[in-house]
């Protein structure tokens, strides 16, 4: 298993379409993903999921992955949840 | 039943059409239990619908693109991914091997993710009840075989009245002009979502009328009246030809407002008074320029926080600034700070205030919560850039609350500085004279302020003690008070003996008598509803300030509110009344 850890910087945090854009980054790996806050751990390549995290900007999020493209995995989804969503 | 229904003027103008019903509800699941060689069955349904669902989603998407812009129609990305979604298919999935059919199953799992959601202590979840709404509507209509009463079918030039229980934005970016001609809902406030959607597109809309989705089925005939505020359904031919009475009269009235617009606003004994607007909400920053107003003499900013779940950002804030700001290039905009109280904000469990008037509210609330007020004096400074803005706080008392306020304002454009954020950091600030306690203090607070700004509404409620809302007491509500009418001179006195600006920017403006009593006591800048400018301003080009000042001179001196009205009265009837006067 892999994991990293990444904060959310984007102001409107990890909102329902950041959120719509990381499970379909998900999805593409074959690993089972998950993204975690506090006690909180959601499957990542669920939009449910996500969303209940209400990660806000600031927050602290760990992503794991399992499987043959994990490292690949956490590598990209981190990248992508700390990043601006195209916002300010 | 009466067949005119009363809601909430949202959107002004009058519409005749026909009734496009869209009842976006849950519909009733009805209880069906299935044996164990129908499970294989239902989950295929549960999928056939899922696939529907997404098919038409993309539709709608596409369609929303079109008439809203590529970033509204992505809500709809967000709810093909809920249907897509491998936790909720489990998890209906599993229900249905409970025996139960596919539409129960899906509506067991769906009330209780909106549950969840719903209950959430985190607005961002909250906000997202609405997306998992239309989810489970859209996919149990399909389930059970109902309509679809997407906006995709009315056909184009229908000029329907869109009745509907409360527009969601996924319903609204649908919109299409050619074919919707006005906007009725149950639901909804002046400042709610559909209320300023309609306002920007030029819609009429009522809104707040209750139980019009159950009063009228598709294909009735109706008049919507949005600068009334009223609907009414099946009308008679005289209804009609009423309608089309005043719809003729509101031409007229553009017409007038749109001729006296480029008229000079000088009294007819040559003197200039300036004439502003408030505006509540940004988008009718645009109605108020074209209506002549030299300028926003008061831009209300609650819109930004009443009914929210969430604070506006900084961002957020200087959009809406800057808006009203470029549609008044080269005039001063006076903005408020955040006028509310506990009861409006969207953060935070406050109690509730047994008297909210005199409560926790407006700068007292603005100074107790730095961050919060921080954010808009940010907005603000940064919105300056673009042009003449000036900062109003509300509700001040004693010049401590301005101290404080400058102090913030300081730090506010200190942390722009540091961040490198374009700013102006010399803004004007202002008070609104609102309380006997700031008009009797006006000399110690002019030493620290850039202007005065009188709120009557709220100083006759304060000067009077007579609570502004409450029916009963509306004869007790005269703002021509003598009380009233010297706290305004006494104000208007400090602050010129000081150099600054006065001016009055409540309703007491906008009527005709009021108005000239203002001018007579020697008020030379009024703001008032965009409506009402070209009618203040016909009663400025009538009257003499000589006359004016005359009988707010006997105002001032009498006994009781009747007598000083009577005082007034008669200088306005000197000047040949109202009807000469145009009002």
């Amino acid at each position: 298993m892999v994991e990293d850890r990444v904060t959310v910087v984007n102001s409107h945090g990890i909102h329902a379409r950041p959120a719509a854009e990381i499970v379909k980054a998900a999805a593409r790996f074959a690993s089972h993903i998950t993204l975690a806050r506090d006690d909180l751990e959601v499957n990542g390549k669920s939009i449910m999921g996500v969303m209940m995290l209400a990660a806000e900007k600031g927050a602290e999020l760990t992503v794991r992955a399992d499987g043959d493209d994990a490292a690949e995995a956490v590598r990209e989804l981190v990248a992508l949840v700390g990043g601006h969503f195209g916002e300010a | 039943m009466p067949s005119l229904l009363t809601g909430i003027p949202a959107s002004p103008g009058i519409v005749v059409g026909a009734v496009h019903l869209l009842r976006w509800e849950v519909p009733e699941v009805p209880m069906r239990v299935i044996g164990e060689d129908e499970v294989t069955r239902e989950i295929a349904r549960v999928h056939d619908a899922f696939t529907r669902a997404v098919e038409r989603l993309k539709q709608v998407r596409e369609r929303a693109a079109r008439h809203a812009g590529p970033g509204e129609a992505a809500i709809f990305d967000v709810q093909i991914s809920i249907i897509e979604d491998a936790e909720l298919r489990g998890r209906v999935e599993s229900v249905v091997h409970q025996n139960f059919s596919a539409e129960r199953a899906f509506d067991v799992v769906m009330h209780e993710w909106r549950e969840h959601f719903a209950r959430s202590p985190h607005a961002m979840m909250r906000e997202r009840v609405g997306d998992l709404l239309d989810v489970h509507i859209r996919v149990l209509s399909i389930l059970m075989g109902l309509p679809d009463y997407d906006l995709v079918d009315v056909s184009k030039g229908a000029n329907a009245i869109l009745v509907t229980h409360d527009l969601t934005p996924s319903l609204t970016v649908q919109i299409d002009r050619e074919c919707v001609g006005g906007i009725a809902t149950d639901a909804g406030t002046r400042t709610s979502h559909v209320a300023i959607l309609a306002r920007s597109v030029g819609l009429p809309a009522v809104v707040g009328l209750l139980d019009v989705t159950s009063r009228l089925e598709t294909g009735d005939q109706a008049i919507l009246d949005g600068t009334a505020g009223t609907l009414i359904a099946r009308p008679t031919a005289a209804e009609l030809a009423a309608a089309a009475t005043r719809t003729q009269r509101e031409r007229r009235q553009g017409e007038l407002l749109a001729r006296v617009a480029r008229e000079e606003s000088v009294t007819a004994d040559g003197v200039r008074i300036v004439l502003r607007a408030n505006v509540d909400l940004p988008d009718e920053a645009r109605a108020a320029a074209t209506s002549g107003a030299e300028g926003v003499g008061l831009m209300r900013t609650e819109f930004l926080v009443v009914g929210r779940a969430t604070m506006p950002d900084e961002e957020e804030q200087l959009e809406a600034y800057a808006g009203v700001v470029a549609a008044f290039a080269g005039h001063p905009v006076i903005i408020r700070t955040f006028d509310v109280g506990a009861d409006k904000l969207p953060v935070g469990g406050y109690p509730h205030e047994p008297n909210p008037f005199l409560g926790w509210r407006a700068i007292r609330m603005c100074l107790d919560q730095p961050e919060i007020f921080k954010t808009q004096l940010r907005a603000l400074l940064r919105a300056a850039v673009g042009g003449d803005v000036r900062i109003m706080l509300p509700l001040v008392v004693t010049l401590d609350e301005v101290r404080e306020a400058r102090f913030l304002l300081a730090e506010a454009a200190r942390e722009l500085a540091a961040r490198g954020v374009p700013h102006r950091a010399d803004v004007p600030l202002g008070v609104m004279v609102e309380t006997p306690a700031a008009a009797m203090t006006a000399d110690a607070l002019a030493k620290d302020v850039a202007f005065f700004s009188i709120g009557t509404n709220d100083l006759v409620q304060y000067t009077l003690a007579v609570d502004r809302g409450h029916a009963g007491l509306a004869s007790r509500f005269t703002p021509l008070h003598p009380a009233v009418l010297r706290l305004i001179r006494r104000t208007l006195d400090v602050g010129l003996a000081h150099g600054l600006e006065v001016s009055v920017c409540g309703e007491m403006a906008s009527e005709p008598l009021t108005a000239f009593a203002l001018i007579g006591l020697g008020i030379r800048n009024l703001s008032v509803a965009p409506r009402s400018v070209a009618r203040v301003k016909q009663i400025v080009r009538g009257m003499h300030t000589s006359v004016a000042a005359a009988a707010a001179a006997e105002a001032l001196e009498a006994g009781t509110a009747q007598a000083a009205e009577a005082a007034l009265t008669a200088g306005l009837t000197a000047e040949g009344g109202l009807e000469s006067l145009g009002a």
